[in-house]
């Protein structure tokens, strides 16, 4: 009797056991899996950032070296103009020496003002000159010389008004309503973009 | 035995929250001292390349001062002559 009742105390407590362990193992199965979800949640988050880092890191790079070239090419371009300007102005200077030498500048101004009274379509014209200019020709033969080149009609009178200029003519119509400029400075600033493209050429040309 | 079995589940049970989170956190925060390093790494290099182009550049703007003084008075001459062309 007493070793029926053991016997069956013994039964219940392994049919608990097991079931304690049942229990115990399915619980440990879930919260494993729970653990196992969220760390691979956290890993794809993590990839995620990785991945983001690398674009980050990408534009890091790129911002760095594209603002760098930029200062890069600024400093090049700002030397080339100031070598530029230098050449301008040396060419100004130049330019200032030429109009003193009487024996070549006097034909260019002679072709400066048959230039300028050709575009004028008015039978009377006017032509002013620099105040120096105006002192060197003032009883010169200079208009008729450029009439007499035209073989024009046309007559021509020497405006008391100086212009300001290195060297050249302004040519207007008698009513003041059409002006050439044939002037040195009207020149460079028409030819600007060719003679710094030429000169542009000539220097830095490798 | 049972109850026993259910209550150490049940701690476990509402212990695993705090557990996930902490593990994320690792996880999470691994990633982003990967992140910050990867950034001043990459910050290292922009500035590095940013450096040499630097450097180039000084050499190539140097370089513009040494055009030959003859080139230069030939590009002098030359706009003078398309002026009084």
């Amino acid at each position: 009797m007493s070793a029926n009742l053991d016997k069956l105390v013994e039964d219940i407590v392994k049919e608990n056991r097991a079931k304690a362990e049942g229990i115990k193992r399915e619980g440990l199965t879930q919260i494993e899996s729970s653990l196992s979800k969220a760390r691979a949640e956290a890993i794809r988050d993590a990839d995620q950032i990785t991945r983001n880092t690398k674009t980050e890191c990408d534009a890091v790079v790129n911002r760095r070296v594209s603002q760098e070239k930029q200062k890069a090419r600024l400093a090049y371009l700002t030397e080339k103009n100031r070598m530029l300007d230098d050449v301008m102005r040396e060419a100004e200077t130049k330019l200032v020496e030429f109009c003193r030498d009487e024996s070549r500048y006097r034909p260019f101004l002679l072709k400066s003002i048959v230039r300028g009274m050709e575009a004028i379509p008015s039978e009377k014209v006017k032509v002013a000159l620099s105040e120096e200019d105006l002192r060197r020709y003032r009883n010169s033969k200079l208009l008729e010389d450029a009439l007499a080149r035209m073989q024009t009609t046309k007559t021509a009178v020497l405006s008391d008004e100086p212009i300001k200029a290195i060297g050249g003519a302004a040519v207007t119509s008698q009513d003041d309503k059409v002006r050439v400029d044939c002037t040195l400075e009207g020149k460079l600033e028409l030819m600007k973009t060719q003679l710094l493209a030429e000169i542009s050429k000539m220097l830095f040309a490798s | 035995m049972l109850e026993m079995a259910k209550r150490e589940i049940s701690e476990l049970r509402k212990d695993t929250p705090n557990r996930i989170a902490s593990m994320r956190q690792q996880i999470l925060r691994e990633a982003a001292e990967q992140r910050e390093k990867a950034l001043a790494d990459a910050e290292r290099a922009g500035a590095q390349e940013a450096e040499r182009i630097a450097l180039e550049a000084k050499r190539q703007v140097e370089s513009l001062s040494q055009i030959p003084k003859d080139r230069r008075r030939r590009a002098v001459e030359r706009a003078i002559e398309l002026l009084l062309s």
